[in-house]
């Protein structure tokens, strides 16, 4: 049992930095960028092939965010003048862009049989128990620090900034800034924590493939982000948490209804996150935790 | 701000509250109750179909034990997960059965990318995993042994499959896939039966996610094959044989019988899949575990899966009374002394076997999928291929061989 939830904690932190990316882009600049689950990918696939090829992990962690971050400056490129439902298709199909290159590119990312013996830190020398608790730490020591940069972000000026021009774009540039560079600094941060996200997987899990980053993945962490509180590192940070709990612990339900099928479980599981997700918008439509500024100041106030 | 500290502490109660949802069940377990094994199929996601019915017969198989008094005294529990047909799932729900339910094996990986990411976390632990993966590279990992696999290799399939179109008197084969971790394998093996006999190949490689196919089998017409094989799964194949039929191509087409099955050709016109070869590892079906499997479960024709995994109970069960122990190592030890002792008794179900075991007689599985005789590596060493023709809407056997 302990080592499930060390298994469940490490998870949850992997998903917590992929919120933190989320949130930085989309409660931040207000992009909707669907293509999560393509930079989760891209710092997966390098972090994994060039450790392979013999680099060492930390230096390869941080490849993998530097190629992460490109890949960000380059779909801000592709996409600098599409806001709103058309930045969320392009950013979408960039995800399968990814998907179908790990796919097909066979001699790179040998195809659908996937990487696997990618190195994981310190595995022999720890044993799988020492492993596992020693990965934990690490993945929790880095969400810590990503937290805290994303907090103190989000108070700066530069935060304050992205808020702006998440508010509206123009008013923003009537202010004399210059929100092509906002979006394209704040899009590679975020593909680059998407990128040490995917790294983090990587060498923990030992195996990826294109599978592994379906939609699905986005999906999730949109729904961390949304039930935890938009524009709020914590919030998205404790919703990718209790996302995972949440998937976790729905697992337990069947013992409870022993009349069921197992495929009918496991339909009754799926319900229950678009339910859980409904229950959040509908009592809660700020999130758990949203966030502490009120978009629209009130004016009138002042005397 | 007073009321964020309000909504806090109900936030932090709430996770409080989940997270003891799945510390419950823990408090339930208890060392010598019943023996733990995992199935680990896809019940959701493009596996969706086959995953429910595959439950179904390994729960039929312990439930037949049980009956019977169980395996070395203790009852057998099947606890079933979903793999949702996603590597990441799969690896959080194996996760689970095996740190938390203490499995001794898990059964039924149904997709190749499922399966590898699953199996380091077995053999780390010492959990024996049987599936019905297709993909080559499976067993060429580094399993200890801890890997059983009851479908046939590429290889073989692929070579299957040519051989049979160059019997169609091929001349020109187009060969469509998915990109599955065994569709270049089994291309190549095509290639080299029908290039032995004069014939030609060539392959297009597709997503299977497209609504579609339009142009796929544009490209199809414009090489002129008289043989088509279609080596997707059943919901890419329904969209592509639509556009086929549209087409008006009129050549042979070949397939797998797990996609053309009776609930693609239910749902289709008639038209749609006349005349479509299919070929499929045979499950045994003249073999008496064939027939109880079918009476056990009550499915018509039960999926080459199916007989699979009904299969991979019988001897994972057989394995712990021949080892004497319910462990992963112990079964991985035991399970070719039951599937292929030498001069052994002939048996095709558990309850069955575990009286000859009792008896100390040698015993020898004959499944419902096949005789079930493993390699070192963990590859079945011979299987059946059953030739199926579609025909107003019924699949009428040509030949089993």
């Amino acid at each position: 049992m302990l080592s499930y939830l060390i298994f469940t904690l490490t998870l949850g932190g992997i998903y917590g930095l992929l919120a933190l990316s989320l949130n930085l882009i989309w409660g931040g600049v207000g992009m909707v960028n669907l293509g999560l689950a393509g930079f989760f990918a891209v710092g997966a696939y390098v972090s994994a092939l060039v450790s392979i090829a013999g680099m060492p992990l930390p230096l390869a962690m941080l490849l993998a965010c530097v190629i992460g971050a490109m890949a960000g400056v380059i779909a801000t490129f592709a996409t600098i003048r599409l806001r709103g439902d058309y930045l969320a298709i392009v950013t979408l199909g960039f995800a399968e862009v990814v998907r179908m290159v790990a796919l097909n590119e066979r001699w790179l990312t040998r195809g659908s049989d996937g990487v696997s013996g990618i190195p994981a830190p310190f595995r022999a020398e720890l044993g799988i128990n020492g492993f596992n608790m020693f990965y934990l730490g690490l993945v929790s020591i880095i969400v810590l620090a990503v937290f805290l940069t994303m907090r103190r972000l989000d108070g700066s000026p530069f935060g304050r900034v992205l808020k702006a021009i998440r508010e509206d774009q123009e008013l923003a540039t009537f202010a004399g800034k210059y929100v092509t560079r906002f979006k394209m600094q704040t899009f590679a941060l975020s593909a680059a924590i998407a990128g040490l996200a995917g790294a983090l997987y990587g060498h923990f899990q030992t195996y990826i493939s294109p599978d592994h980053f379906q939609p699905l993945i986005t999906i999730y962490i949109f729904l961390a982000v949304t039930a935890g509180g938009v524009g709020r590192p914590l919030g998205g940070l404790a919703g990718a948490y209790l996302v995972v709990f949440f998937l976790e612990a729905t697992r337990f339900l069947g013992e409870l209804f022993p009349g069921l099928q197992p495929g009918q479980v496991a339909a009754v599981r799926e319900i229950l996150v678009g339910v859980a997700l409904l229950g959040v918008l509908h009592l809660r439509p700020q999130g758990i935790l949203p966030e502490h500024i009120a978009p629209a100041p009130k004016t009138e106030t002042t005397p | 701000m007073s009321s964020f500290t309000i909504n806090r502490r109900v936030f932090m109660g709430g996770v409080a509250g989940l997270a003891a949802t799945g510390l419950l069940p823990h408090s339930v377990m208890a060392q010598g109750g019943p023996i733990r094994l995992g199935a680990l199929t896809p019940l959701t996601g493009s596996g969706g179909p086959y995953g429910p019915v595959m439950v179904k017969a390994i729960q039929a198989v312990a439930g037949e034990v049980n009956k019977a008094g169980g395996v070395l005294g203790r009852q057998i529990e099947i606890i079933s997960e979903d793999d949702q047909t996603n590597p990441e799932a799969g690896v959080r729900a194996a996760r689970k059965l095996v740190d938390v339910d203490k499995v001794s094996a898990i059964l039924g990986t149904w997709a190749s990318s499922v399966t590898t990411a699953v199996a380091p976390i077995c053999w780390e632990s010492g959990t024996l995993l049987a599936t019905v993966s297709g993909a080559d590279a499976i067993t060429a990992l580094p399993h200890q042994g801890y890997i059983i696999r009851t479908q046939p290799t590429t290889i073989l399939q692929g070579r299957k499959f040519g051989e049979f179109a160059v019997e169609q008197g091929v001349k020109k084969l187009f060969f469509f896939s998915p990109q599955t971790p065994f569709a270049e394998s089994q291309f190549n093996n095509i290639t080299a039966a029908v290039k032995a006999a004069g014939g030609e190949t060539k392959s297009l490689i597709y997503d299977d996610k497209k609504p579609s196919y339009r142009s796929e089998v544009d490209e199809m017409l414009a090489y002129e094959p008289d043989v088509i094989v279609l080596g997707g799964y059943a919901a890419d194949t329904t969209v592509l044989l639509k556009d086929i039929f549209r087409s008006g191509y009129e050549g042979k087409k070949i397939a797998f019988a797990y996609s053309v099955n009776q609930k693609l050709i239910d749902s289709v016109p008639a038209e749609i899949v006349e005349g479509i070869y299919t070929i499929a590892p045979s499950p045994a079906q003249s073999s008496s575990a064939y027939k109880r499997l079918v009476s056990l479960i009550g499915v018509e024709n039960p999926d080459p899966y199916t007989t699979q995994v009904y299969d991979q109970a019988n001897l994972i069960i057989m394995a712990i009374a021949k080892a004497g122990a319910a462990d992963g190592k112990s079964i991985r030890d035991a399970i070719r002394s039951v599937s292929q002792a030498q001069g052994g008794d002939v048996v095709d179900n558990a309850v069955d076997g575990l009286k000859l075991i009792a008896a100390g007689k040698p015993i020898n599985y004959q499944g419902a999928s096949g005789p079930c005789d493993f390699t070192a590596t963990g590859d079945i060493s011979d299987s059946q291929f059953r030739y199926e023709q579609v025909e107003g809407g019924k699949l009428k056997l040509l030949k089993i061989a």
